[in-house]
């Protein structure tokens, strides 16, 4: 009985397959789940991805895993055994990057995570990352905070990988810096409270608070610091940096501040800014898809995974044929061998040293005008 | 046929990766594995033993993160890694189970989803084990020198363990400790009047399958490389009880089979919901709730029992012939004062049910206890085998004090009863529900029963039961199930289950009830034959025919009062008596 | 922790109790009639809460749809049995039509009223009528034909329902959060504290459903008819109480109850199509408190269990739910004890 089903599958699974010269790309998002906030603008992004790159057919395989990495390794699997994917692009959070990056080792696949992601030496060969690394992120903060006199900050933070990195970071800067640390408050994703965790943060009093959270999440721990009364400069990070923040945060998250790629400010740059016209390009593209006002930080990663296929692909179909080990090593050594590379979040520099890329000028201050994400002068 | 089935199945999945097949069916079949050690763990909790579990997700999350934690922080190889997660697994199990196993009804399944959570919660916010990401880089496993990895070579290990324990399942549920498993669904008056603990087993069963979870987490950890609190979390403790619901509860193989199905039509839906309803997301949820739902209207055997029905039934075997009978305990002196009865009172509430009642019972007697309805004949039966507690009074046995003393303390004392409302196993044979009877008399543990190392005992337990009900003239039923009889057999199984304790004192309640004319006499005749044999009895009955043929003495109560007491002759003919049955003034 | 913030925790801490009780109250209520454990009652407020924030955006909300392919299914199982049975076609077209009525009314009002922009209130009585027959067209899909069944089955069902309602909700209502106004934006000072004006709402709500379902249940004729049905549906039904009607009436209260709380609890929280799930589980500890039968005892015990939580995550925030739900552990021991069923036969 159980062979049968077995053999219905495996016909199944014949007749699913692509055509062998196509060229496959596994995507994993979070497109449900705490982290669907992330997911989503990415996955809206990919329904963009062009269908041909350099004569060949794309094939791009889009899996939802929930934002559980578990799923993610599961999706992963399949790519690399299954569908025999060129290349993994994915996770969109943190931890489901974390948790395929083995997989991309062991099947010598390229992954491009979309989500910052720390790996241990070994698996760092075939993991590029799009989006800029923490440290990149906290730089603008921690410098404005330099510049405005501040001298002490409490953190209000999400349980996770985004919120651990975070901490970890800001008390490495802001320590540098003399900023000290007084109060760090922790809420899970699915919290529909922060109150006793402002409540907290508010008696502390720092000048400063630095809120790690995500898209719509990051409206109500911020809320909740206003209603408590707290009279201090909030910070968010730049998962906030999305109009969800704004929409639900309503009047109260007017003034803060809010660290972004180049991405979401496209109009604003300065005409010199190398990303300006990849960046302007992004935008109009996804806003006459979603609608006005849409634009935000994942999406523009998404976009930049497009730039670096449409800039590799064509050098690596010249050395080995798609579906095969050596398009896979062609695609990675490519991607390595890249150079500067003007993308809409900044300019990204991958070497065989540092995976990471991009400078610690790139992270650009926002705040909030009128409902409106404005540059920081 | 079906003594190659096992084997061949077994063949089948252990030598998979030798085939080939591509990578992927490997890396589901072990998932499969995986849940199928989880699910297996249900079928005997919530299958056989009727405590239904949404929490062993958080069972399997204990051995998993011991696995992971041991595995990176320190040099432990992996077979200390398991004896720590399984430790953790019954530690917990134990203290969950203390606390959760004497609640009854719906609470139990309610805790089972608290406690799911706050395992899950905990694991997920503790420095140590990562918080909401985990652990990640756990080596593969690597036994005995040899690297297994996390494919071909780690199938057969996982199917190895699987079948090992699906079989050691079976094994428990044949045996001593695996009857009174099952009998923990029929309710635990009945079961503890046998002398079972049904706490002990409820517990017994609990953590069966909280190891048999903590062994697939251990093998989960190694397998996937990484932990995170995600798949230990209440939706995957529900979906493991689907699978087993789905496949059969009541069936060992039920769980692969709905480990199977569910693995495979997950993986399936993965990709061809999204593509259905044009968005991306997980949508397995929907079909999994549908089918549940359906398969609990429509089919609450599970899909086991579609392919239960193809197999042959084996064959009844008779191997216990030249057995050595089971130890008899000496039996008491005719004419000594064996249960004293002595001024008992039962009060609920305002109702006093049973008021001052007295009487006694002495060896090789057979005494009635009549009255009209109402009257409080089965309470005082159950005040005196330690059903009920006593509001005031005293109950003697052979000269001690047994008021107070648990149902099963009684009944190893050599005090049995049967039930007003027949209490047996359906699923059964009759010579398995006269066995459970036999508990008290023999020693049989589960690890004995799970390694078939009880053979001999089981064979001398049959013989017994055999005997008991050749005693009662149903030796030719034995192996029908139970549920089949009509309600006269069943009565005289339950006497026959009552006989094989080997008691010194039976109590029948109403065995009369709802038999018809020849089936009484037939009782009637078997009761004065026990007499004959020494034993002796305790009646509760409403047929005076009945009685008045067969008691030595009759104790008449009415209103819970003691009436009168006498021969049968004395109480047919006293007024008062006339008076209670057809309610004269007096 | 000083007075002062012990106050504001307090006040916290009962606010989240009040809208667990409002569900507290309806799983009671729903025990009380069908022996049914309502597990998705937390759905009801999702959907309640996310009705709204779509007709705030002026969009027409999955709701609708949801709706109409519930309905559908309804009116498809019970034309089935119907046919199955050789009963007249014109009656079973009256009972489909019976079924379709109400659904499909309020759905063609909600695409026309939709993009329009209703005021609040309006928007929010559209809400509760769109969500309320969720209640009766799941339980005649899901738990009339299994009435019978022992409570563990339907607790069984009541999971497999959740699990289908939360995928649903996904592909109806999309993965983003929303978050709603306030019915009353103004703010109390009471000494140092602030109460807001939708939590005076929150309490008047609770305190008003719960003397009205006491009152309902224990001093009307119709509200016993409905007890009677769950303490031994075929002695009730012999008194020609309908249990069918019992299971459908309580259940569509539950949902009134749920979508009532989802538009209670939408400033306060983002809601997203899973939220309900966490919210409607707390509300059932409470009820579990109330040994699933008293109404005034779920009250407190939803109270007790928001004061929990808001103590409980200022003390250590991440373990929380581990305080709450580990709480209830004991609570369900001595409810047990308390309340011995009795055996299945």
């Amino acid at each position: 009985m159980k062979l049968l089903r077995k053999t219905i599958a495996a016909a199944a699974a014949v007749a699913a397959t692509t055509a062998f010269a196509d060229v496959n790309i596994g995507v994993t998002l979070s497109l449900t789940g705490p982290a669907s906030g992330l997911g989503i603008p990415v996955g809206n992004q990919f329904k963009l991805f062009p269908k041909e790159i350099a004569g060949e057919k794309i094939n791009l395989i889009v899996l939802d895993d929930a934002s559980d990495p578990g799923k993610g390794v599961n999706n992963a699997r399949r790519f690399v055994t299954e569908d025999k994917v060129d290349i993994l692009f994915g996770g969109s959070i943190t931890v489901v990057s974390a948790a395929i990056a083995p997989i991309a080792l062991e099947s010598k696949t390229p992954q491009l995570s979309i989500a910052p992601v720390g790996v241990p030496p070994e698996q760092e060969r075939w993991v590029f990352r799009l989006p800029q690394g923490f440290t990149v992120m906290a730089h603008p903060i921690v410098e404005h905070m330099k510049k405005t006199g501040v001298k002490t900050i409490g953190f209000l933070g999400y349980t996770d990988a985004y919120g651990e990195s975070w901490l970890k970071e800001i008390e490495k800067q802001a320590g540098a810096a003399g900023i000290k640390v007084v109060a760090v408050e922790r809420f899970a994703r699915t919290d529909t409270s922060a109150t006793p965790q402002a409540l907290k943060l508010t008696s502390a009093n720092p000048d400063a608070v630095l809120v790690v959270a995500s898209g719509s999440g990051a409206a109500m721990p911020h809320k909740a610091l206003i209603e408590r009364g707290y009279k201090g400069k909030i910070y968010q990070t730049h998962a906030a940096a999305t109009p969800d923040l704004v929409r639900i945060g309503g009047k109260d998250v007017e003034g803060s501040f809010v660290v972004s790629g180049p991405a979401v400010i496209a109009e604003q740059l300065p005409a010199n800014h190398p990303s300006k016209a990849v960046a302007v390009d992004f935008v109009t593209k996804y806003e006459a898809a979603y609608g006005k006002g849409s634009r935000n930080q994942f999406a523009g990663h998404a976009y930049d995974a497009q730039i670096v296929m449409q800039k590799v692909l064509p050098e690596a179909l010249k050395k080995a044929k798609p579906g095969t080990p050596e398009f896979r090593a062609a695609l990675r050594d490519g991607i390595e061998a890249m150079g500067r590379t003007i993308l809409s979040h900044g300019v990204m520099l991958w070497t065989p040293a540092d995976h990471w890329g991009y400078t610690n000028e790139t992270g650009v201050l926002l705040t909030v005008v009128n409902g409106q994400f404005v540059v920081v002068p | 046929m079906k003594r190659f089935a096992f084997p061949a199945f077994a063949a089948a999945m252990l030598l998979l990766p030798l085939l080939p097949v591509p990578d992927f069916w490997i890396t589901q079949s072990i998932y499969i594995g995986l849940y199928a050690l989880v699910a297996l763990g249900l079928v005997l909790l919530t299958g056989v033993a009727g405590l239904t579990s949404f929490g062993q997700a958080a069972f399997v999350g204990v051995g998993a993160y011991a696995a992971a934690y041991l595995a990176t922080q320190s040099g432990l190889p992996p077979l200390a890694t398991l004896a720590v997660g399984v430790a953790l697994a019954v530690l917990a199990a134990l203290v969950l189970g203390a606390l959760t196993l004497r609640m009854s009804g719906h609470y139990l399944p309610l805790a089972t989803i608290c406690w799911g959570l706050a395992l899950n919660y905990t694991m997920a916010n503790m420095e140590g084990l990562g918080k909401y990401d985990g652990i990640l880089g756990i080596p593969a496993l690597s036994l005995f020198g040899v690297d297994l990895g996390t494919g071909r070579a780690l199938h057969p290990l996982v199917w190895a363990i699987a079948l090992v324990a699906a079989l050691a399942v079976v094994h428990l549920l044949d045996s001593r400790p695996g009857r009174a498993i099952r009998a923990l669904k029929s309710g635990a008056t009945m079961v503890e009047a046998m002398g079972i603990s049904t706490f002990r087993y409820k517990l017994t069963a609990f953590v069966i399958a909280a190891v048999l979870a903590a062994v697939s987490g251990w093998l989960f950890a190694h397998f996937q490389r990484s932990v995170s609190p995600s798949p230990f979390g209440i939706n995957k403790g529900i979906e493991y009880l689907f699978m087993a619901v789905l496949g059969g509860v009541g069936h060992v193989w039920g769980a692969f089979l709905g480990s199977a199905v569910v693995r495979l039509t997950e993986d399936q839906l993965q990709v061809l919901l999204p593509k259905l309803l044009g968005t991306s997301g997980n949508f397995e949820t929907i079909v999994f709730g549908v089918v549940l739902v359906v398969v609990l209207k429509y089919a609450p055997d599970g899909l086991w029992s579609f392919v239960g029905r193809w197999r042959p039934a084996g064959a009844a075997l008779r191997d216990w012939a030249g057995a050595e009978a089971l130890p008899k305990r000496a039996k008491p002196a005719a004419g000594e004062r064996l249960l004293d009865v002595d001024k008992v009172r039962k009060q609920f509430g305002g109702l006093v049910a049973v008021n001052d009642v007295s009487f006694h019972v002495d060896a090789g007697e057979i005494v009635a206890l009549i009255g009209p309805n109402g009257a409080g004949k089965s309470t005082t039966f159950n005040l005196a085998t330690g059903v009920l507690p006593l509001s005031g009074g005293a109950v003697r046995w052979r000269g001690q004090e047994i008021a107070g003393r648990p149902s099963r303390a009684i009944a190893r004392l050599g005090v049995s009863r049967t039930f007003q409302h027949v209490k047996m196993i359906p699923e059964m044979t009759v010579l398995e529900n006269v066995a459970l009877g036999g508990y008290g008399r023999t020693r049989s543990g589960v690890l004995r029963a799970m390694l078939r190392l009880d053979r001999a005992e089981e064979k001398r337990v049959f013989a017994e039961g055999e005997e008991q009900l050749a005693r009662i003239g149903m030796a030719e039923r034995m192996h029908e199930l139970a549920g089949n009889l009509p309600l006269g057999p069943q009565r005289l199984m339950e006497i026959a289950r009552a006989l094989a304790t080997d008691p010194a004192l039976l109590l029948l309640d109403e065995p009369a009830a709802g038999l018809r004319h020849h089936e009484k006499q037939a009782l009637a005749g078997v009761l004065c034959q026990l007499k004959a044999e020494g034993m002796s009895l305790l009646l509760v009955e409403h047929d005076m025919d009945f009685v008045m043929g067969l008691a030595d003495r009759v104790v008449v109560m009415e209103f819970g009062n003691k009436l009168m007491e006498g021969t049968p002759a004395e109480v047919q003919a006293s007024p008062e008596v006339r008076a209670a049955y057809l309610g004269t003034e007096h | 922790m000083d007075a002062t913030i012990a106050s504001i925790l307090a006040l916290d801490g009962l606010s989240n109790g009040a809208v667990y009780a409002l569900l507290a109250l309806a799983t009671v209520l729903v025990f009380a009639v069908t022996r049914v454990i309502f597990i998705p009652q937390g759905e009801f407020v999702a959907f309640g809460a996310l009705t709204l924030a779509l007709l705030q955006a002026r969009q027409v909300p999955g709701t609708v749809w949801f709706l109409l392919v519930l309905a559908a299914a309804v009116a498809v199982q019970d034309l089935a049995a119907g046919l199955r049975h050789g009963q007249p076609a014109g009656r079973l077209a009256m009972q489909a039509l019976r079924t379709l009525a109400w659904p499909v009314a309020v759905s063609l009002l909600a695409i026309w009223v939709a993009p329009k922009g209703l005021p609040l209130l309006a928007q929010a009585a559209l809400t509760v009528a769109l969500v309320t027959p969720f209640g009766a067209l799941l339980y005649r899909l899901a738990y009339e034909s299994l009435a019978d069944a022992s409570v563990l089955v339907l607790l069984i069902v009541s999971v497999g329902v959740h699990f289908a309602l939360v995928g649903l909700g996904l592909f109806f209502f999309g993965a983003e959060g929303f978050r709603n106004p306030s019915f009353w934006d103004v703010r109390f000072s009471v000494g140092a504290l602030t109460l807001s004006g939708q939590t005076v709402i929150i309490f008047a709500a609770s305190l008003a459903l719960i003397v009205g379902l006491w009152l309902f249940f224990e001093r009307s004729l119709a509200g016993k008819a409905l007890r009677a049905t769950a303490v031994n549906r075929l002695g009730a039904r012999l008194m020609g109480i309908s249990s069918s009607s019992a299971g459908r009436l309580s259940f569509t209260m539950a949902a009134f109850i749920g979508a009532l709380s989802g538009l209670l609890i939408g400033p306060t929280t983002t809601v997203f199509y899973d939220s309900g799930f966490l919210i409607g589980l707390k509300g059932f500890v409470a009820a579990v408190f109330a040994g699933l039968a008293s109404y005034p005892l779920a009250l407190v015990g939803a109270l007790g269990v928001g004061l929990l939580e808001s103590f409980g995550s200022f003390w250590s925030s991440p373990y929380k739910e581990v305080i709450v739900f580990s709480a209830i552990l004991p609570v369900l021991l001595w409810r047990s004890l308390r309340d011995p069923h009795g055996e299945d036969h």
